[in-house]
C-alpha cells in the first residue's frame, strides 16, 4: 500500500495516502471541488475542465479528477485564477447549451444548472452566436436531446463500461463533434439495450425517459376506463428519493399516493414476482430433471432468469445461440399485464377492453418490453403504459400530494399480495435467492438451510456472485434423483458482467446450473427508471431499504402468497399448466 | 471494377492482423480502395476486431481522410491554410468549382472526382497546392489546375 | 550569424558509422552523450530528448517503443518532410540509435496521411539499412535488434501531440491522454515509449559522431545545436533552412530573401506574431520558441485575415474532447468575426475574449488548445487597432 504524505489544501496540512488524486485528497479534508464529467461509477476522463485548482509551481491548472498528489504539493482550490477558470468553463457549456431549463426534465435536478446557480453565473459574455435548437430523437424507452449534451461523455463511458454495449460515442470531432450512434442511426435501429443507465448517470438532460405521462393522466381522467397500477419492488425503495426525501422504503405511503392519483386499483408486481418464482421454480427443476434423469440433450443448461429486459434485449443481439438457455418465463410485469386482462377482469367483473394496466418500473427497458409482439397473449395489449419511479414522483408532485404526510395504505386485492421474496427482486441476487427459498422447500421438503431465509452468498454488489448448495440425501417424493446434487448458481449484475458470465457459458468454462441476470449495477434499484443520480453509496442503500422491507414482511417465501396460492387453485390449475403456457411464458428472438 | 469490401476487408485484415492497433491501417486500405469505407465495411471491421459498429465509426469520424459517404474515384484535397491562401488558394479553389460544376465538399454526379479543402498539406513553400488522391500538385496556376483535372481518369 | 547546415549539409557522414559508434557505447553513454548536448525536442514543445530518453531507459516494463513523430501539420511547415525527402538514412539511423540507447527493438514512424507519396522513400531507406545491417536482426554482428515500421495517420493536426498519436497508432480517435502516466513508462499499448520529432532523431547521428560538447557549441546558451526553419508567406525563396539555435529572425528573414515585413509568425498558428520592430528577437525557447514554421506577411495584409484563417484551422482541428478548447476557439472565432463586421468596436469588449484566451492557455489539456489563443493575443493586441473604449460612451 502507498504510504501517506502531506499536502497542503488552502492552506491546510492534510495526510492523505500517496497516489490518491487531488480530487479526493480534497474530499479527505473536506474542501468540495466542483465537477462534471466524473463519476463515482467510471473511469476517469478529465475532459470537462470544471474541476480545475492551482498548483504551486505548474504552470497549467491541475485537473483535480485525474491528477494524482505528490509529496507537500500546494493547491489551491478557490483562488482568483481557479474561480475565473472555473467560471469561464461554465460559461462555454451554458453557450453551447440549450437552456430551455422550464421545459427539460432534468430542471432543478441538473448538475450544469446546480453549478451555474453556485458559480452565480447571470450573464455570459460568451454567447456570441445562438444557442442550438431541441434535436430530439426518440426510442421506446429513451429519449435524447442533443442539444442539451455538453460531451462529458458519462453516457459513452456507461454504455461501454458498465454494460458492454458500446452503442454511442463521440462522433466527429472540434465543436462538431456529438454523441451519436453507427451511422448516426436511432436508438431504437442499434444494439442498445434501453436500460437507461446513460440516463442516471446524464448530468444534464440530454438523455430522458420515453414519458407516458400525458396518456396515463387521460386513461385516469377517462370514467370509462378502469385504471390498474402494478408497482415493480425497485419502486418503493427509489419513490422518496425521486421526491426529494432521504432514500428510504415507501410502501404505504406509495400505494396512498397512487390511489390518490385516482387510480382503480393499485396492485403490486411483486405478486407476479412471486409467482414467477413459482413458475420460474417448477421450470428449473424440469430442466435438471431432463438433463440429469431423462439425459435429454435438447434442454438448456444453466438456466438464465428473463425477469430483466434490458438484458434479454442484450442477449437476444449478443447471444442469441444461447436463448433456448433463458427461462420462457414472462418477466412480472408482463405476467401481471396478462393476468390483469384476463384473471383480475374476471374477478372485478369488468371488460378487459376497459382496463388500462399502467407498470410503474425502476426501469426504462419496461418501456421497450411491453412493446414486443408476442406481449399480448390476454387478447389485449398486456401492458398499456410504463411510467419510471421519476415519472410516478412527477404525478404525485403535479398533483399535490404531500408524500411525508399521507397515511399508509395498503394495496387492493387479488393480485396485491407480497412476500419478501417477490421484494428482493429489487437487488442483484434477489430472484435467485427467491427462488432458491422455494425451489429448496418443493425439493427437499424442508426450509432452505440458511439463518433467517437469507442467503447471503448471493447478496451484495460483488459484479459477479457464485453459489453452490448440496442437496441432502433424503428428497421429497418425485425429486430423488436431485438427492446429493450440488446446484451451482451464478448471478452478475451490469450487463458487462453478464458479457463476462455468457462469454464463460459459450467457452464451456461454467458449469452452472441457474445462472441470475439484471442488466442494471445493483439490479432494479439501480435501474435506468430510478432517481438521479446513482451511485454505489445510494445503490446501498436502497439495497438497505429492500432487504428491510423483507425481514418486515409476513411471508418471506413465494409459494407461501396467498393470492398466488388462489390464482393457482381458481385459474391456473398447476404451475407450467396449461393457462400459464397460453399467458405467463413466451419466446425470444435473434435481433442484429 | 473496384473489389467488394468483404473481400478487402479479407484482405486488410490478413495483412494487418486483427488487433485493435491495426484498425487505422485496415481502414486505410479500404479507404484508398474505395475512396471511402462503406457501412458493410465498418461492421466486418468491428466485428474482426471485437469492438462495436460505433467504436469504428467513431475512429472514421474522427479523421478528415476517411469517410463513410461514398466519393470520387478521384479526391482532390485543396490546402486551404494561410500559406496557400495567400498564394492564391481561393482562385484556384474557385476555377476548380467552376470547372467541376461543384462546391467543395461535393462530388462531381459522374462520380469522377470528390473536391474537398485540407487543413495544411506541408507544401507551404510551392504554395498554391493540393492532393490529387496521393500525388502533389504545387505552384497552382488556375490553367495548370485546369489540366491537371483534365487528365483524371 | 547565417546559415549553418549540419542535418542539410550537403555532405553527410558515412551511413551507419554513428550507429557503429553507439554499438561501441554502452546504451547509458549514448543516453549521456544525448543528454548532455542538450537537444530539446525539435517538435516544438522543447522537452530535453536526453531527459526522455533516460526516463524510458529506466522505466520498468518490456517491449519499449521508440516512435517517430512525422505529423507536423502545424501551419507553414514542412521542415520534416524535406527532411525524409532527402535524409531518411540519418532519420532511421536516429531512430535506431535511440532504440539501442534506450533498449528496444521497434521504432514507428507515424507519417501524417497527407504525405504519402514518401512512404515509398522511407521504405528504400529501410531496405538500404537492412542490406547493410544497419537495421534489422544482429545488427553490425551485436545482438542488437532494430526494425521501423511506417503507419500512415488519417489527417488529424491533433495527433502532432505525442499522446494523441499514440492513440491513434492504437488504433483509436486520436484525442490526447491524461497525464500521468507519461509515454515514458506507460506510451504505446502501455510500453515504455518515447516519442521524438523527425528533426530530433535526424540530429542524433551527427551529435554522436561529433559530440555533446561540439553540439552544444552550435547554439547558444541552453538552446543548443541547430534548427530547420521552414519559410514561408511574403518571401523571395519560400523553403527550409538551416540556423544555429538562437539566431535572431532578421538572419533568417535575410537567408529568404524577404522585404516588405508587417508580421512574422513564429511557430506556426499557435506560435508568436510579431511586428517588423521586433526582428532581432531570436529563435530560441527563451524568446521564440521555433516550432518550425516561419511565416511572413508584407504590409498588403490584412492581418484580420491572417487571424481568422488560423481561427478557422484551429476550430477544425480541435479534438473536441475538452471544453475550453473545444468550445474557447470557437468563441475566439465569434470575436473576429464580430470585430469585423462592427459589433466589437474597442478593446474594452474584447477583454472577456482576453481573458478567454488566458483561461484556455492554463485549463486546456493538450498543447493545442494551450496554444492556439496566442494568435488571437498577439494579433490582436499588435495589429489591430481598435479604442480602448466604446464610442459614445
Amino acid at each position: 500500500m502507498m504510504p501517506n504524505i502531506s499536502v497542503k489544501i488552502n492552506g491546510t496540512v492534510t495526510s492523505v495516502r500517496e497516489g490518491v488524486t487531488i480530487l479526493d485528497a480534497c474530499k479527505t479534508a473536506g474542501v468540495e471541488i466542483p465537477t462534471l464529467c466524473y463519476h463515482p461509477d467510471l473511469s476517469l476522463a478529465g475532459n470537462c475542465r470544471m474541476c480545475l485548482v492551482e498548483v504551486e509551481g505548474w504552470r497549467t491548472l491541475a485537473i483535480a479528477c485525474v491528477t494524482p498528489v505528490t509529496p507537500n504539493m500546494v493547491v489551491l482550490t478557490h483562488s482568483k485564477k481557479v474561480r475565473h477558470a472555473r467560471r469561464t468553463v461554465l460559461k462555454l457549456l451554458l453557450a453551447s447549451h440549450n437552456v430551455n431549463c422550464p421545459e427539460c426534465e432534468r430542471n432543478k435536478n441538473c448538475e450544469l444548472q446546480e453549478l451555474a446557480e453556485i458559480h452565480n453565473i447571470t450573464s455570459n459574455e460568451y454567447q456570441t452566436s445562438p444557442k442550438p435548437e431541441s434535436i430530439e430523437e426518440v426510442s421506446p424507452g429513451i429519449m435524447r436531446d442533443n442539444s442539451r449534451c455538453i460531451m462529458c461523455t458519462r453516457c459513452v463511458r456507461t454504455c461501454e463500461e458498465l454494460q458492454s454495449v458500446a452503442v454511442i460515442k463521440p462522433v466527429g470531432r472540434s465543436s462538431s463533434v456529438t454523441i451519436s450512434t453507427f451511422m448516426d442511426r436511432s436508438l431504437n435501429d442499434v444494439p442498445c439495450t434501453q436500460c437507461g443507465q446513460c440516463i442516471v448517470r446524464c448530468p444534464t438532460g440530454a438523455l430522458f425517459e420515453t414519458s407516458e405521462i400525458r396518456p396515463v393522466w387521460e386513461a385516469i381522467e377517462n370514467p370509462d376506463k378502469f385504471v390498474v397500477f402494478q408497482t415493480a419492488p425497485a419502486v418503493r425503495v427509489g419513490l422518496a428519493e425521486a421526491l426529494g426525501l432521504p432514500i428510504d422504503r415507501s410502501t404505504g405511503q406509495m400505494v396512498a399516493a397512487i390511489r390518490g392519483l385516482g387510480v382503480d386499483r393499485v396492485l403490486d408486481t411483486d405478486f407476479t414476482a412471486d409467482l414467477t418464482i413459482i413458475e420460474e421454480g417448477h421450470e428449473l427443476i424440469s430442466r435438471l430433471k431432463g438433463a440429469l434423469v431423462d439425459n435429454d440433450k435438447s434442454v438448456a443448461l444453466p438456466m438464465m432468469t428473463s425477469c430483466s429486459p434490458g438484458w434479454i434485449k442484450f442477449i437476444e443481439h449478443k447471444y442469441p445461440e444461447l436463448l433456448s438457455n433463458v427461462s420462457t418465463c414472462k418477466s412480472p410485469q408482463q405476467m401481471f399485464g396478462a393476468l390483469a386482462k384476463t384473471y383480475l377482469a374476471g374477478k372485478e367483473g369488468i371488460d378487459p377492453a376497459n382496463i388500462v394496466s399502467v407498470s410503474i418500473m425502476p426501469c426504462t427497458a419496461k418501456k421497450f418490453e411491453k412493446e414486443r409482439p408476442e406481449m399480448r397473449d390476454s387478447g389485449y395489449k398486456d401492458v398499456d403504459y410504463v411510467l419510471t419511479t421519476r415519472e410516478l414522483a412527477r404525478m404525485i408532485d403535479e398533483a399535490g400530494i404531500d408524500f411525508e404526510k399521507i397515511a399508509e395504505e395498503k394495496f387492493d386485492r387479488w393480485m396485491g399480495d407480497s412476500t419478501g421474496a417477490g421484494v428482493i427482486f429489487g437487488a442483484t441476487g434477489g430472484v435467485m435467492e427467491a427462488a432458491l427459498r422455494t425451489a429448496y422447500e418443493i425439493i427437499t421438503g424442508h426450509e432452505i438451510p440458511f439463518d433467517g431465509l437469507n442467503v447471503e452468498p448471493v447478496r451484495g454488489m460483488e459484479g459477479i456472485k457464485e453459489a453452490a448448495i448440496t442437496m441432502p440425501e433424503r428428497m421429497a417424493t418425485g425429486f430423488e434423483f436431485l438427492a446429493g446434487v450440488t446446484l451451482k448458481v451464478a448471478v452478475a449484475h451490469g450487463l458487462a458482467n453478464a458479457k463476462i458470465l455468457m462469454d464463460k457459458v459459450q467457452s464451456g468454462e461454467a458449469d452452472y446450473h441457474f445462472i441470475e441476470i439484471m442488466a442494471c449495477p445493483g439490479g432494479c434499484l439501480g435501474g435506468g427508471g430510478q432517481p438521479i443520480p446513482t451511485s454505489p453509496e445510494i445503490r446501498q442503500k436502497r439495497t438497505e431499504s429492500i432487504y428491510a422491507e423483507d425481514a418486515a414482511l409476513h411471508f418471506r417465501k413465494s409459494h407461501a402468497n396467498p393470492e398466488v396460492q388462489l390464482l393457482y387453485a381458481e385459474f391456473l390449475k398447476e404451475p407450467l399448466g396449461h393457462k400459464s403456457h397460453e399467458l405467463l411464458h413466451t419466446h425470444y428472438i435473434k435481433r442484429d | 471494377m473496384s473489389r467488394n469490401p468483404q473481400e478487402i476487408v479479407s484482405d486488410a485484415l490478413a495483412e494487418y492482423g486483427s488487433g485493435r492497433e491495426a484498425v487505422l491501417q485496415i481502414l486505410t486500405k479500404i479507404n484508398r480502395e474505395l475512396s471511402y469505407i462503406p457501412e458493410e465495411a465498418v461492421a466486418a471491421v468491428a466485428n474482426a476486431v471485437g469492438v462495436s459498429n460505433a467504436e469504428i465509426y467513431s475512429v472514421i469520424s474522427f479523421y478528415s481522410f476517411f469517410s463513410t459517404e461514398p466519393r470520387g474515384r478521384n479526391i482532390i484535397r485543396l490546402c486551404t491554410t494561410i500559406s496557400c491562401e495567400m498564394n492564391g488558394s481561393r482562385e484556384i479553389l474557385e476555377t476548380i468549382e467552376k470547372e467541376l460544376g461543384i462546391k467543395a465538399g461535393a462530388t462531381t454526379p459522374d462520380g469522377r472526382i470528390t473536391l474537398e479543402t485540407t487543413s495544411c498539406i506541408g507544401l507551404c513553400d510551392q504554395a498554391p497546392a493540393m492532393m490529387v488522391n496521393d500525388t502533389p500538385h504545387t505552384r497552382l496556376t488556375p490553367p495548370e489546375t485546369r489540366r491537371i483535372i483534365a487528365g483524371l481518369e | 550569424m547565417s546559415e549553418k547546415k549540419i542535418l542539410t549539409a550537403t555532405e553527410q557522414p558515412d551511413t551507419g558509422s554513428a550507429l557503429k559508434k553507439s554499438l561501441g557505447m554502452t546504451s547509458a553513454d549514448v543516453v549521456f552523450e544525448v543528454r548532455e548536448s542538450e537537444i530539446r525536442g525539435r517538435g516544438g514543445a522543447g522537452f530535453p530528448t536526453g531527459i526522455k530518453w533516460n526516463l524510458a531507459g529506466a522505466a520498468s516494463g518490456s517491449n519499449k517503443m521508440v516512435i517517430c513523430n512525422a505529423d507536423e501539420g502545424e501551419p507553414g511547415t514542412f521542415k520534416d518532410r524535406y527532411l525524409i525527402e532527402n535524409y531518411s538514412l540519418k532519420l532511421l539511423e536516429g531512430m535506431t540509435i535511440a532504440g539501442y540507447a534506450i533498449g528496444s527493438s521497434y521504432g514507428i514512424i507515424y507519417l501524417r496521411a497527407e504525405y504519402p507519396y514518401l512512404i515509398p522513400v522511407i521504405e528504400k531507406a529501410r531496405e538500404n539499412l537492412i542490406r547493410e545491417n544497419l537495421l534489422g536482426e544482429n545488427i553490425l554482428g551485436t545482438d542488437f535488434n532494430f526494425d521501423i515500421e511506417i503507419r500512415p495517420g488519417a489527417g488529424a493536426y491533433v495527433c502532432g501531440e505525442e499522446t494523441s498519436l499514440i492513440e491513434s497508432l492504437e488504433g483509436k480517435r486520436g484525442v490526447p491522454r491524461n497525464k500521468p502516466p507519461f509515454p515514458v513508462n506507460s506510451g504505446y499499448l502501455f510500453r515504455p515509449t518515447i516519442v521524438n520529432n523527425v528533426e530530433t532523431f535526424t540530429a542524433v547521428p551527427h551529435i554522436i559522431l561529433n559530440g555533446a560538447e561540439w553540439y552544444q557549441g552550435l547554439g547558444i546558451g541552453n538552446c543548443t545545436g541547430t534548427k530547420l526553419f521552414s519559410i514561408s508567406g511574403d518571401i523571395e525563396n519560400p523553403g527550409v533552412y538551416e540556423l544555429p539555435m538562437g539566431s535572431p529572425i532578421s538572419e533568417l528573414l535575410e537567408a529568404s530573401g524577404s522585404k516588405d515585413v508587417q508580421a512574422v509568425q513564429v511557430g506556426g498558428a499557435s506560435g508568436a506574431t510579431i511586428t517588423a520592430d521586433e526582428l532581432d528577437r531570436s529563435l530560441s525557447f527563451e524568446d521564440l520558441p521555433p516550432g518550425g514554421s516561419v511565416i511572413v506577411f508584407n504590409s498588403s495584409r490584412n492581418m484580420m485575415d491572417v487571424l481568422e484563417n488560423f481561427l478557422e484551422f484551429f476550430v477544425h482541428e480541435s479534438c473536441g474532447q475538452c471544453t475550453t478548447c473545444r468550445e474557447g476557439n470557437v468563441r475566439l472565432l465569434d470575436a473576429v468575426h464580430l470585430i469585423r463586421n462592427g459589433e466589437i468596436s474597442s478593446m474594452e469588449e474584447l477583454e472577456p475574449f482576453f481573458q478567454l484566451a488566458e483561461v484556455m492557455k492554463i485549463s486546456s489539456k493538450c498543447g493545442l488548445g494551450q496554444t492556439s489563443p496566442n494568435c488571437f493575443i498577439d494579433i490582436v493586441t499588435r495589429f489591430i487597432d481598435l479604442p480602448d473604449e466604446k464610442e459614445g460612451e
